[in-house]
């Protein structure tokens, strides 16, 4: 099943991309090879070192928009800009996007040839009488292929991610598996497992109730209704190694793996402590209303996650696959 | 009561941690445990642990990352939103639903959005938190934890995580609109 997932996720991906892009490039929406009028206010001349001016290109709303076939702008665009002219006669200008610079010229940096600028060329610039401001007209360099250059990026950038999310385990992993070494050799695991036996008899019925991996599974899904994810992995991964020492069949899933998985997708957490802080940070009123609505959801959840996996693991292809074949 | 119980389980995730690791320690040196050398010797697998789990979580961020990227996402959007327009959950938050279990930065960046834009005591601002506190990021922790220990044939783990996602999604719809709808 992962792997139709897996290969979905990738395919629908660049096949989208590839119709994005071929959709941009019949309709045009970021204008490529369009000239546009802009009046630039000088606010630095060109020096003796260099031929450049330093200023804003000032754009009414209605004309960035009329321009883009767009309605996102609703006040005058500002951007500054740097004008330059080489030794041929030909002027150039270089445009920094900053917090305030219009939408879609953003978004047509992050696939420009420097991300988070903008080129162009100038046609014509005729100045006023004190030379403060001039009339130009200018074309941008030509954006094309966006959702192709974004999903290279982000397939770039998601492998470097995963491995950095990997190496920041380490360092807590060996914490917890360390603390929880110590807890399985003076018995306290057991005495925890021992505890909750009727609970974890009916949910994992294939563990052996004083198994070890029991202890793990329990401690994990305290950790995550507390909210301690950096406790819960590790203690997660735990239960999982321990769980493996009970699978017949290396490499394939075992029913109380995917039990507990369905546990910690369901996410069951008492304090949803990221949402809350988002939603005051938003200046909620009351940031903690979600609390209660958040354990019904998580807890529907969990129970769906359960119930599905038990059944499901009943079916006889899911069966078959943990079968070990004789011979 | 709502604020009490919101206290003292922050109280009790501030101290969880620290009581657990002095409780195991403690309770280990009592029981004449060689407590360091214990500890040391479990400690060493969790670089093990780490650098096993790599190439799973390589390949599942890089293909939920190409997914996000293309925009694909905003056409499934297109695509469910009469059904979930049925069941009386805003469009707006569609995408959150569907993002939750593949994303968890992708998720919370939707649910930032969503509130910079209606406010988050709105009734979308209350569903897309509810949301995200509904459930967990499915795909990442199928690929962590079935990548510790190399499992590749997942069985049924994916269409249950599935159903828990949807459950939880569409109870978290049923009670928002339940309470503050």
């Amino acid at each position: 099943m992962l792997n139709y997932v897996w290969i979905s996720l990738i395919m629908i991906g660049i096949l989208v991309a590839a119709g994005n892009d071929v959709k941009d490039e019949v309709q045009n929406p970021y204008r490529n090879g369009m000239p546009m009028q802009a009046t630039f206010v000088v606010h630095k001349g060109p020096s003796a070192l260099r031929q450049a001016w330093e200023g804003e290109l000032v754009i009414s709303s209605e004309a960035f928009n009329g321009f883009y076939g767009i309605r996102t702008e609703s006040t005058e665009v500002r951007q500054p800009v740097v004008v330059s002219t080489s030794a041929a006669g030909e002027s150039s200008l270089l445009m920094q996007m900053k917090e305030t610079s219009p939408t879609r010229w953003k978004e047509m940096a992050k696939s420009a040839t420097t991300k988070d600028q903008l080129m162009g060329l100038i046609r014509s610039m005729q100045f006023s009488d004190d030379k403060r401001s001039a009339a130009i007209t200018l074309a941008l360099e030509p954006i094309r292929f966006t959702k192709f250059k974004a999903i290279t990026q982000a397939a770039l950038e998601y492998a470097a991610t995963a491995v950095n999310i990997a190496l920041g385990l380490i360092g807590i992993m060996a914490l917890w598996l360390g603390v929880m070494k110590v807890a399985e050799e003076a018995g306290l695991v057991r005495v925890l497992t021992k505890l909750l036996t009727p609970v974890t008899k009916a949910i994992f019925p294939d563990v052996p109730a004083q198994h070890p991996a029991v202890g793990a599974m329990i401690m994990n899904i305290a950790a995550n209704m507390l909210g301690l994810s950096n406790a819960a992995t590790p203690l997660g991964l735990k239960a999982m190694e321990e769980l493996n020492k009970l699978n017949p069949k290396v490499g394939t899933a075992t029913n109380a793996m995917v039990t507990f998985l369905a546990i910690n997708t369901g996410g069951l957490i008492l304090i949803p402590a990221t949402a809350i802080a988002v939603r005051a940070a938003a200046g909620s009123a009351n940031p903690g209303i979600i609390i209660g609505t958040s354990i019904v959801g998580a807890s529907c959840a969990t129970i769906a996650g359960i119930l599905a996996a038990r059944l499901l693991q009943r079916l006889p292809a899911y069966k078959r696959a943990l079968e070990v074949k004789n011979g | 009561m709502a604020d009490f119980f919101r206290t003292l389980i922050t109280a009790i995730s501030i101290v969880a941690i620290p009581l657990v690791i002095l409780l195991f320690l403690t309770w280990g040196f009592a029981k004449k445990v060689k407590v360091y050398e214990v500890f040391v010797e479990g400690a060493k697998e969790g670089f093990s642990v780490a650098v096993r789990i790599i190439p799973y979580l390589v390949a599942m961020l890089v293909a939920i990352g190409i997914f996000r990227a293309s925009g694909a996402m905003e056409l499934l959007t297109a695509i469910l939103s009469p059904v979930t327009n049925l069941i009386g959950m805003p469009a707006e938050t569609l995408p959150m639903a569907l993002m939750r279990p593949l994303s968890g930065s992708g998720s919370l960046g939707i649910m930032t959005e969503l509130m910079k834009v209606h406010g988050p005591d709105s009734f979308i601002g209350i569903l897309a938190s509810t949301m995200y506190g509904s459930s967990e990021t499915t795909f990442y922790v199928l690929a962590v934890y079935f990548g510790s220990v190399n499992i590749r044939n997942t069985r049924h783990a994916v269409p249950a995580g599935i159903i828990a996602d949807v459950a939880g999604m569409l109870a978290a719809v049923g009670i928002v609109r339940l309470l503050f709808g």
